[in-house]
């Protein structure tokens, strides 16, 4: 049972202007959500809190039941992965192998079991082959995939992204999609890359200054025009051509 | 091709050559460390007019590069960075060590000559040898090293880290000269007024990286202690590892003590 | 400033190895009580910055020439002077091994003159002492181009001196110092400046990033740096006093006399089992210690060294060659024999 709530969630940075405040929301089993918004509504925020990497917010966080602070974090963290936007940041290992198996290795598993894992993992984003290359002659699109094996080696069962399609062209984009169809747990994608969620995600949360502004079924919030342009975001490219939209919109 | 553009260069070469080698070696990289720092003391060691004994300990990088596979005129490049400090400082036996020690026909030969000549063999056989160490083991394999010679983690993980982000920075520093030559022409250098910004908000930007990569680091189970670890799948004999060392140990003691190729020469004629 | 392996006798490179070794000793006990240990990642990639900065030109204005960034001040004014120390230690170890600037031998040395002066003495010291009332941007200024051109003084005198003891130079002392200080007073001075600038910037943009910022009212950062003052003074004694007893341990005693300088390295390195040698060597070799002796010509000894110097050479190379050969062979056996068991 893996599943992320959320009550009353108020978080500042600096103690006067709040950058999230009074959010709730629940994910449960299985879902994969969108969080989508403009740019410093606060997503990468919210990320940040439901792993620990912030502390000091109101309201609670519970992951799996578990109310997420200081005393939890170690249990919070095998459960919950997170994939950063910048990928040089969560690779800092020489090889492919050396960087998926960092996570594996810390939890203190045995030599073969870090070497099922790390084959498992590069084999669900099909990155097997590059398993001995030097992270640094990775493409930004293979840095991308890795990075997410970095976390499937862990096997968490709830999966944050961050901004996962920044920088990738059409085809990494496409496969990164194909991945995130076939990956199973929990997950919740924040991003501005409204195709992508429209593609991957049954649901989506949009905030707009730190609140939840709608929670709902993607594709009646992704087609409502007036609710995204007032939220600083725009229709789905492959919605522009309206013809779809009108069809759905009659 | 500039320095930026030469370090990047040297940087793919190493880690193309260091991967390859290291992982078919057997031999772990504290031995090849010790072997190497050994007989970089060992070199520096010999007396100033000692050539014939210095030329010796030149068979410890002949057999290692053969063995290896490694390039002598790759290697070679590497000397010119030395080669200047070396000269300078060379240069001035000549003046001030004229005793005339041995006569070559009609040409005397001074001390000074002889010192000059060491000097540059021992500058030569010293980079020799730490750039075979660092194809052989790479970065990696010298951090194994050190490791395992009871360097403290959190140092050996500065350097992993320094190592890894060297490049990143390389290519970003690239990039932000590039950037500046395209709208600054005729310039050499940075201008003077924008010294501050210019190497400040890159510097901004690197910490807030720092940040992010310790975060990451947290998320998958880092407690500060478990950061390095023996490669995986490389197949290291520590026995193998035993016997490379204890064997070059005797032969580069040999060579330094006794005069190897006199003795086999005196033996032949 | 780097200098080379070649150029340091094995007794001044073990010296100096000592006393850096003590530095990071004390800087790895106090990073690891003082710092958070998010200070290893931001070291690391530290570092890489420092490394990647040095290869920006400056244009210093009214000359053609370019100056580079001091990395040891910048650093401790960022990280403080232990973690800077740390950060600079992998810096030059990477450099020395990489880009063959400075060496494994002269490791030591190197991160004394270069990375110790700069963070415990422009860092630990100036940056502290002037940062105490508060920061200012005239007060980093003072400080960057203060302990810059201080600790390249200190630096270049380090490398004059290491040169001296190592007795690899004919040059006299005299002569090589009154080269060193001066060019690196100009070169201390276009540093600090260059230093400062970035430091500014960074007092502008974020001053809580800079190290010791805020601690003004703090009672530890005093005693600290009177800490800080005993451990350089202490150094001092220990590096100058280990240097001139590694060089009194030589049988000529205090004769310093510069052709007779390299001998005392031969001697410390091997001890017992050289002078036992030395007879040896000195009746065959073709260049024995200070000049030619024994009854043998010199050019009949040469004329064997050299034949012999071919024999165990081209020995050398066939074995190994050879022994590659047999060794590919049963490889190539090996994988024929798994073959052959897998066609089966």
């Amino acid at each position: 049972m893996a599943e992320i709530e959320v009550s009353h969630l108020t978080f500042s940075y600096d103690g006067n202007r709040n950058v999230l405040s009074d959010m709730s929301f629940r994910i449960g089993e299985g879902e994969t959500v969108g969080l989508i918004g403009a740019n410093g509504t606060g997503k990468s925020t919210l990320l940040k809190l439901l792993v620990g990497l912030l502390s000091g917010h109101q309201g609670s966080i519970l992951a799996d039941g578990l109310e997420v602070n200081k005393k939890s974090l170690e249990t919070v963290r095998r459960k919950i992965g997170y994939v950063f936007q910048d990928s040089d940041s969560q690779l800092f290992l020489s090889t492919v192998y050396e960087d998926v198996a960092f996570g594996p290795r810390n939890y203190g598993y045995s030599k073969e079991e870090v070497e099922k894992r790390v084959m498992r993992a590069l084999k669900q984003v099909h990155m097997e082959a590059y398993k001995d290359r030097q992270i640094y002659r990775l493409s930004g699109g293979q840095k991308k995939l890795v990075s997410i094996a970095t976390i499937l080696s862990m096997e968490p069962e709830i999966l944050l992204f961050d901004e996962p399609s920044i920088a990738l062209d059409p085809r990494n984009r496409r496969q990164l999609i194909h991945i995130l169809k076939e990956m199973k747990g929990v997950k919740l994608i924040a991003t501005h890359d409204l195709d992508l969620v429209l593609d991957t995600c049954q649901r989506t949360l949009l905030i707009a200054g730190g609140r939840i502004i709608c929670d709902g079924n993607t594709r009646d919030i992704l087609m409502d025009e007036k609710l995204l342009w007032d939220n600083g975001l725009e229709l789905p490219l492959s919605l522009n051509d309206r013809s779809e939209y009108k069809k759905y919109k009659s | 091709m500039n320095k930026l553009q030469q370090a990047i260069a040297m940087l793919h070469e190493v880690d193309s050559e260091a991967g390859k080698s290291s992982a078919r070696s057997r031999i772990h990289p504290a031995a090849r460390l010790f072997v190497c720092v050994l007989f970089i003391l060992l070199t520096v060691s010999f007396h100033k007019y000692n050539m014939m004994g210095l030329l010796g300990m030149g068979l410890y990088l002949l057999i290692t590069g053969i063995w290896e596979e490694l390039s002598f005129f790759k290697g070679l490049k590497r000397i010119r960075y030395i080669l200047l400090l070396i000269a300078l400082l060379g240069m001035a036996n000549l003046f001030f060590d004229r005793n005339v020690i041995l006569r070559l026909g009609s040409m005397n030969i001074t001390g000074g000559m002889i010192s000059m000549t060491t000097l540059f063999i021992k500058g030569m056989f010293t980079v020799y040898g730490a750039y075979f160490l660092l194809m052989e083991t790479g970065i990696e394999g010298i951090c194994a090293a050190l490791g395992s010679f009871g360097i403290p983690k959190g140092g050996v993980t500065v350097v992993l880290l320094t190592y890894r982000y060297l490049i990143l920075l390389l290519k970003e520093v690239q990039r932000l000269l590039q950037a500046y030559a395209l709208r600054a022409p005729g310039q050499k250098g940075i201008h003077v007024r924008t010294w501050g910004s210019f190497v400040g908000l890159l510097l901004l930007r690197t910490m807030e990286r720092g940040r992010d990569v310790y975060d990451s680091m947290l998320l998958r189970g880092y407690c500060g202690e478990c950061f390095w670890q023996e490669a995986g799948n490389r197949q290291i004999s520590m026995g193998l590892s035993g016997i490379y060392a204890a064997a070059w140990t005797l032969v580069l003691i040999t060579l330094r003590v006794f005069p190897v190729f006199q003795i086999a020469g005196s033996l032949l004629g | 400033m780097h200098m080379a392996d070649a150029l340091i006798a094995p007794a001044v490179a073990g010296t100096m190895y000592l006393c850096s070794g003590a530095a990071a000793g004390y800087s790895v006990k106090k990073v690891r009580q003082l710092a958070e240990p998010e200070q290893i990642p931001v070291m690391g990639v530290m570092g890489a910055f420092v490394f990647a900065s040095q290869m920006i030109n400056f244009t210093i204005p009214g000359t053609g020439s370019s100056g580079h960034l001091c990395g040891g001040m910048l650093l401790s004014a960022i990280l403080g002077p232990e973690a800077g120390f740390l950060t600079m230690i992998g810096v030059l170890l990477i450099q020395s091994l990489l880009f063959a600037d400075g060496g494994v031998l002269a490791l030591g040395a190197n991160v004394w003159n270069m990375a110790f002066y700069g963070c415990f003495l422009g860092g630990g010291l100036i940056w502290k002492w002037l940062m105490k009332k508060g920061m200012s941007r005239k007060k980093i200024a003072a400080a960057s181009i203060m302990g810059c051109v201080l600790t390249l003084q200190l630096g270049a005198f380090s490398v004059t001196l290491e040169t001296f003891f190592s007795g690899i130079t004919q040059l006299p002392f005299w002569v090589f110092l009154a080269a060193m200080q001066p060019i690196h007073l100009a070169i201390g001075l276009v540093e600090g400046v260059i230093t400062a600038a970035v430091l500014v910037f960074i007092y502008e943009a974020r001053p809580e990033m800079l190290w010791g910022c805020g601690m003004n009212d703090s009672g530890a950062g005093k005693m600290s740096r009177k800490k800080t003052a005993a451990v350089l003074a202490l150094s001092a004694l220990i590096i100058g006093g280990a240097v001139s007893l590694a060089a009194s341990a030589h049988p000529d005693g205090l004769e310093w006399s510069m052709e007779k300088v390299a001998g005392t390295t031969e001697l410390e390195t091997t001890g017992k089992i050289y002078d036992r040698a030395a007879g040896v060597q000195e009746a065959v070799a073709l260049l024995p210690d200070y000049q030619f002796r024994g009854k043998e010509s010199a050019a009949g000894t040469s004329v064997s060294g050299i034949l012999g110097a071919a024999v165990v050479t081209a020995v050398c190379i066939l074995g190994c060659y050879t022994l590659k050969l047999f060794g590919k062979r049963k490889a190539a056996d090996i994988k024929q024999e798994k073959g052959k068991k897998g066609h089966e």
